[in-house]
């Protein structure tokens, strides 16, 4: 320990190496750490938001959550119309295996011939097309199993329509996308479609969901709707319709069946009508939903409104005498005319013989202002309360410019012009004690109360009077049914062409009530030129309303009124317990 | 005091370890809880498909054309229609109603 080796002036250290030298490498990593030190402030502190949202994109997926769109259901909570998902087949045009053996089988299952599925697949730039949209789970499952590279399948909703042709007009139909195009998917497109929500989640490598990340947007379903149609009514209503327009060779028709007592719709049928899911070739006749888009001049039909009026109003009573000899009436310069001279004939004779003389007599007894008041009150010349696409409202024209022969014409229905459904709803007022109640197409609960017309009374005198009509020398015997007590009225008008009147061309009405004493339905048929020589509305529209009576009263459960000849073969024995 | 520090280490490690597990059976079990989630809106979406179904092989059209064309039968008027009225304070109108009685039916099974 005397002296220690002093090695800063070992002779090895004595190097000519500078000082900075080792400053300037300390000085270096110092600002190598210093680099990082900033760069992860940048990265933490300063840019971070936007680092977060570049990790998120490889891991995170927002995931839509349709919405479902609801269901249309009948009174009876019947499905009119459902959404199902189905497959639809798309490709990826490069990508498909161009096997010939493969691809026409492929043709084959989507029903294309192979130039069309060639065409569709030629566009090698596209990285996307649709092959089919929306084909049947079969479908689906056999080009699945055909396993062609490149063609690929993705789930679709599609919208089923059970009913078919019977129910098309009221249901309407929606598009490719699940949007309401007709009917009543467009008019309640809002409630049915629901909102789509979303989700957003983070997903492993095999695609799985791991976590929820962030809020959830959960779906909206749509409502399910529920009508007041009665699939059964609906159906038979479209039947009947259906044969009596084939059997007349005419060229449409259309029905209504209203429930009195509630002012639902229980059935509106059109014909020509079409299949909701084979739309291809659909014509505008096919779509028309006649019972609502189409007005026509009712003619006859107006008669027990304006008798109605004159009752209500005391001018007349079903007993006073109307002179209507000799068939014909001239008013100003025109002459309106009777079908047959019928005399003098009571109130309630008039409306069964349909004596145009007669009403237009006793409407002339009236200012133009009540009728006008009346025609407007039961909804005349209004569009009615239906939020159906393409309802009209008709024509009424303000009372201020009625010449007396208009007056007197539009007492028997010409020189107005109404839908059926509106007919059909006018008749419901008879059908109660002279209130008319608000037209509904979905399900109501219970009776409801309307707006005073006619007062109970006059309804009753009415319904006598529309139970004369098809009586015997009424004009409708035909509207008559089994074991049902009926009354309605006939109508027949020439169809208006440009500014005249067709002489060969008419529109057969028929309008009543049943069960007549207690009514529950209204029924209003209309045919459309009617090409067999019978043209009149009692001898073409009566007998579909006497089935349609038939059938919705049996299908509402209502037990026949009259007496009926049994022609049961057994009699019923009594059972023994 | 180096002990303690030495503890509180091992806590800590081990809590760490089990936090990395329970993160992974959560993961685990998100993940079949979704694949459940999803099955179950597969077996709605087919109930709902079968209900359309059902009901498209049971439509009034259906039945009509089966029933007049493959079954010869008639629509029912109500002349051959025996109605049979019954109080609507009947406390059992199922059995009421019942159409077939046991004595008979047992007859026919003989």
């Amino acid at each position: 320990m005397s002296r220690s080796i002093a090695y800063n002036s070992s002779p090895l250290l004595a190097s000519p190496t500078p000082v900075w030298r080792s400053k300037f490498i300390v000085a270096a990593i110092a600002l190598a750490f210093a680099g990082l030190a900033g760069r992860a402030v940048y990265i933490q502190v300063i840019e971070n938001d936007f680092f977060q949202k570049q990790g998120e994109v490889r891991f995170a997926r927002t995931l839509a959550l349709p919405a479902n769109r609801g269901r249309i259901l009948d009174r009876n909570g019947v499905i009119l119309a459902s959404s199902i998902p189905v497959p639809s087949i798309w490709a990826i045009p490069e990508d498909v295996d161009r096997d010939p053996e493969n691809l026409k089988k492929l043709a084959k299952l989507l029903g294309l011939t192979m130039a069309e599925l060639n065409k569709k697949l030629e566009d090698e730039d596209k990285s996307f097309v649709w092959l089919k949209r929306q084909v049947d789970e079969s479908v689906g499952k056999e080009i699945e199993a055909l396993k062609i590279k490149g063609v690929y399948q993705r789930k679709e909703y599609k919208r089923q329509y059970p009913e078919g042709e019977a129910a098309a007009h009221v249901v309407g139909f929606t598009s490719v996308e699940d949007m309401g195009q007709e009917g009543i998917e467009l008019a309640f497109n809002k409630d049915l479609g629901g909102r789509s929500g979303s989700r957003r989640v983070i997903k492993d490598r095999m695609g799985r969901v791991v976590e929820d990340v962030g809020e959830q947007i959960a779906p909206v379903d749509g409502r399910d709707l529920q009508l007041s149609i009665d699939s059964k009514v609906q159906f038979f209503a479209y039947q009947t319709l259906k044969d009596a327009v084939l059997l007349h060779k005419a060229k449409a028709g259309s029905v209504v069946v209203m429930d009195v007592k509630t002012g639902e719709v229980l059935a509106l049928a059109n014909y020509p009508s079409f299949v909701p899911d084979k739309r291809q070739n659909l014509t505008g006749e096919q779509l028309r939903n006649r019972a609502l888009t189409d007005s026509f001049e009712p003619g006859s039909t107006m008669k027990p409104l304006v008798i109605g009026l004159a009752l209500n109003t005391g001018r007349v009573t079903p007993q006073t005498q109307v002179q209507t000899a000799p068939g014909r009436l001239t008013i100003g310069s025109a002459t309106i005319s009777d079908s047959h001279a019928h005399g003098m004939l009571t109130v309630s004779e008039v409306i069964q013989k349909s004596s145009n003389i007669g009403t237009a007599k006793i409407a002339l007894q009236m200012p133009a202002r009540e009728m006008w008041e009346m025609f407007s009150s039961v909804g005349f010349g209004q569009k009615p309360q239906v939020p159906f696409p393409g309802a009209v409202s008709g024509r009424l024209r303000p009372y201020k410019g009625w010449r007396p022969i208009e007056q007197a014409t539009m007492s028997y229905g010409y020189g107005l012009s109404v839908s059926l459904m509106q007919l059909a709803h006018a008749y419901t007022m008879f059908g109660r004690d002279g209130d008319l109640p608000p037209i509904s197409m979905l399900k109501v609960d219970g009776p409801v109360t309307g707006q005073p017309i006619f007062q109970p009374k006059v309804a009753q005198e009415i319904r006598d009077m529309l139970h004369l009509v098809v009586g015997p020398g009424g004009t409708a015997p035909k509207a008559q049914t089994m074991g049902y007590s009926v009354g309605g009225k006939t109508g027949t008008a020439h169809k208006q062409e440009g500014r005249g009147y067709a002489g060969h061309r008419y529109r057969g009405v028929f309008a009543g009530l049943a069960p007549i004493d207690a009514p529950r339905i209204a029924v209003a048929v209309m045919i459309d030129e009617p090409s067999d020589g019978k043209y009149f509305g009692g001898e073409n529209a009566a007998p579909v309303f006497s089935k349609t009576v038939q059938q919705t009263l049996r299908v509402l459960g209502i037990a026949p009124d009259m007496k009926v000849v049994p022609q049961v073969v057994t009699e019923a024995v009594e059972e023994s317990f | 005091m180096m002990r303690i520090n030495m503890l509180l280490l091992l806590c800590v490690v081990v809590s760490a370890l089990y936090l990395v597990n329970v993160q992974y059976e959560s993961r685990h079990l998100f993940s079949e809880l979704d694949r459940a989630r999803a099955q179950a809106h597969k077996l709605e979406v087919e109930s709902e498909r079968l209900q359309v179904e059902k009901r498209a092989q049971a439509t009034s059209a259906r039945i009509e054309s089966l029933a007049t064309l493959r079954l010869q039968m008639r629509p029912a008027n109500p002349a051959i229609t025996t109605y049979v009225a019954y109080a609507a304070s009947t406390p059992d109108p199922a059995g009421a109603a019942k159409p077939v009685n046991p004595s008979s039916s047992s007859g026919q099974v003989r």
